[in-house]
């Protein structure tokens, strides 16, 4: 059997998720002190591509780093670099597709934080990133992680702008999304199944690891807390 | 405040449902019955005599002929609309069998019209399928499979074979469901080069012929197999080879009316024009060949 598409999948899943992780909470660090109107354009800008089809992406995608778009036809003369039909292509697609994800629930969990806890570590004189990573983003940990898991679900369940973008190529581009798509077409319904069965178990052991971690965050929290020198918040 | 507007959206809304249901009594009003030039053979002995909805599954690479000739049909039959639905034969034979709505099919092969016919070979038609109108089946137009590369772009591509060369990197075929991707393996296979190009791992499988002819045009992909109307309707691609002789079984369209047609006598009227020299004539100017009249 060809496990190419299960490589494949987890990779641009794992690669876009990283992406959309640290884009996701940066951008929504910065929107979120901006002034009102500015941070209402922005998020709509911004949660868009979770609004729109993905066959809209993928179009857009396309008619832009395509052969002949405004990106794709200058990196295509000058480097001979091809951006799509190749097996980074999908992580554009993906990558747009699952920022708002990440970026929105980021965005929830910065709203709730107790601007007092970053006040207070101020005025003990602690820089603004030690602020950041050890006060801010702790507190926030469970929103982060929930976008994170959004995040990389929806990645791996990524097909119309894939398809669009990266198209079929069997040991190159294949997913497991558009693969099953490929096995039903040509009436493969055995090698269809196992597919769907695989990416079951993936989705399956992926949630119930963030649901013991959760658990296991939940219960210790003041003691863990206390001994990494974390605020409880 | 609230109230108002509530009030106001309810209004709207029993407006639109009234306007709604208004419609239908204005247009049988006005059908000029008389007039029709196919009267005995669309359904209007029908009390309350609505137009006819022809519903249409054509092959992909049938769009531009058909649009055309739906046009035509306007003059013809005037109260007859052609719905078209466009896609690759495979696609639209598994929709017929899950319980689409159709009244005339269009296949760009043999393979998926016999699947669906209870009087075709048990060995292609295995599910035992029979959705197509005993006698009513017959062959439409011939095409051809060429070669074609993006507008402009010059890989020295000028024969079959010259993909698996050094220079070319994506091809772009239809999958083993689309028709014209199974024509291009039969190329392929005469050439004795199919298990190689598969290998290789320089084929993109499209999902119909026109996704294949929108990779080749946006240069998505080096060159792609298509249709030789596909080639000549579209833009932004050059035929840069064509199919040897013999090296692959005569591309011939079947139509059928279906027997789950809810407008049988409008579909076969249809069907009846669709072999007329009008329509003859708009298939052979998209690059089609007519097969010889058979015993209709």
């Amino acid at each position: 059997m060809d496990w190419f598409p299960l490589w494949n999948s987890l990779r641009i899943a794992g690669i876009s998720t990283l992406l959309s992780f640290f884009s996701g909470i940066l951008l929504a660090y910065y929107v979120a002190k901006t002034p009102r109107i500015v941070k209402g354009v922005l998020d709509c800008l911004f949660t868009l591509p979770m609004v729109l089809p993905p066959t809209v992406v993928g179009f857009f995608l396309l008619r832009t780093i395509g052969a002949k778009g405004p990106i794709g036809a200058p990196l295509l003369r000058w480097f001979d670099l091809r951006l799509t039909m190749v097996w980074f292509s999908a992580i554009f697609a993906t990558a747009i597709v699952t920022f708002p994800l990440m970026y929105r629930t980021a965005r929830g969990a910065f709203e709730a934080f107790d601007e007092n806890l970053a006040f207070a570590g101020q005025t003990l004189g602690l820089s603004n990133r030690y602020v950041f990573w050890r006060i801010r983003i702790p507190c926030c940990r469970q929103g982060i992680l929930a976008g994170t898991v959004l995040a990389f679900a929806r990645a791996l369940g990524e097909y119309g702008a894939t398809s669009m973008v990266a198209g079929y190529i069997p040991g190159r581009t294949a997913t497991i999304a558009t693969s099953v798509y490929q096995l039903w077409r040509e009436g493969n319904d055995a090698l269809a199944y196992r597919w769907v069965l695989i990416n079951l178990a993936i989705s399956f052991v992926v949630l119930v690891a963030v649901n013991l971690l959760e658990k296991r965050y939940r219960e210790n929290k003041p003691a863990r807390a206390r001994a990494a020198k974390e605020p409880v918040c | 405040m609230k109230k108002a507007f509530a009030l106001l959206l309810a209004l709207l809304m029993t407006a639109a449902l009234l306007t709604a249901c208004a419609e239908p009594a204005a247009t049988v009003a006005d059908l000029p019955e008389p007039a029709l030039l196919v009267t005995d053979e669309v359904p209007e002995p029908e009390p309350e005599a609505e137009p006819v909805e022809l519903i249409v599954f054509a092959a992909a690479s049938m769009t531009e002929a058909m649009n055309e000739i739906a046009a035509l049909y306007k003059d013809v039959a005037p109260d007859v609309t052609i719905v078209y639905n466009f896609d690759s034969s495979g696609t639209l034979k598994t929709q017929i069998e899950e319980g689409a709505e159709c009244d005339l099919f269009i296949s760009a092969g043999q393979k998926q019209m016999n699947q669906l016919d209870i009087s075709a070979d048990a060995a292609v038609n295995t599910d035992g399928l029979d959705f197509v109108l005993a006698g009513s089946r017959f062959d439409l137009v011939r095409n051809k499979v060429v070669m074609i590369v993006p507008e402009g772009t010059d890989l020295g591509i000028t024969a079959f074979a010259d993909v698996l060369g050094e220079g070319v990197r994506l091809i772009a075929l239809g999958n083993s469901d689309v028709p014209a991707g199974q024509y291009a393996e039969e190329v392929y296979t005469s050439l004795g080069l199919w298990e190689e190009l598969v290998a290789s791992g320089k084929v993109s499988y499209g999902s119909n012929v026109k996704e294949v002819l929108e990779q080749v045009a946006s240069a998505a992909v080096d060159c792609g197999v298509v249709y030789s109307t596909d080639a000549a309707t579209a833009s932004g691609v050059t035929v840069a080879a064509e199919a040897p002789e013999g090296s692959h079984g005569p591309i011939v369209y079947p139509a059928a009316v279906l027997n789950i047609s809810k407008n049988q006598a409008a579909a076969e009227a249809f069907a009846e024009f669709l072999r007329s020299d009008a329509c003859a004539a708009v298939f052979e100017s998209i690059g089609f060949s007519i097969p010889e009249r058979q015993n209709r």
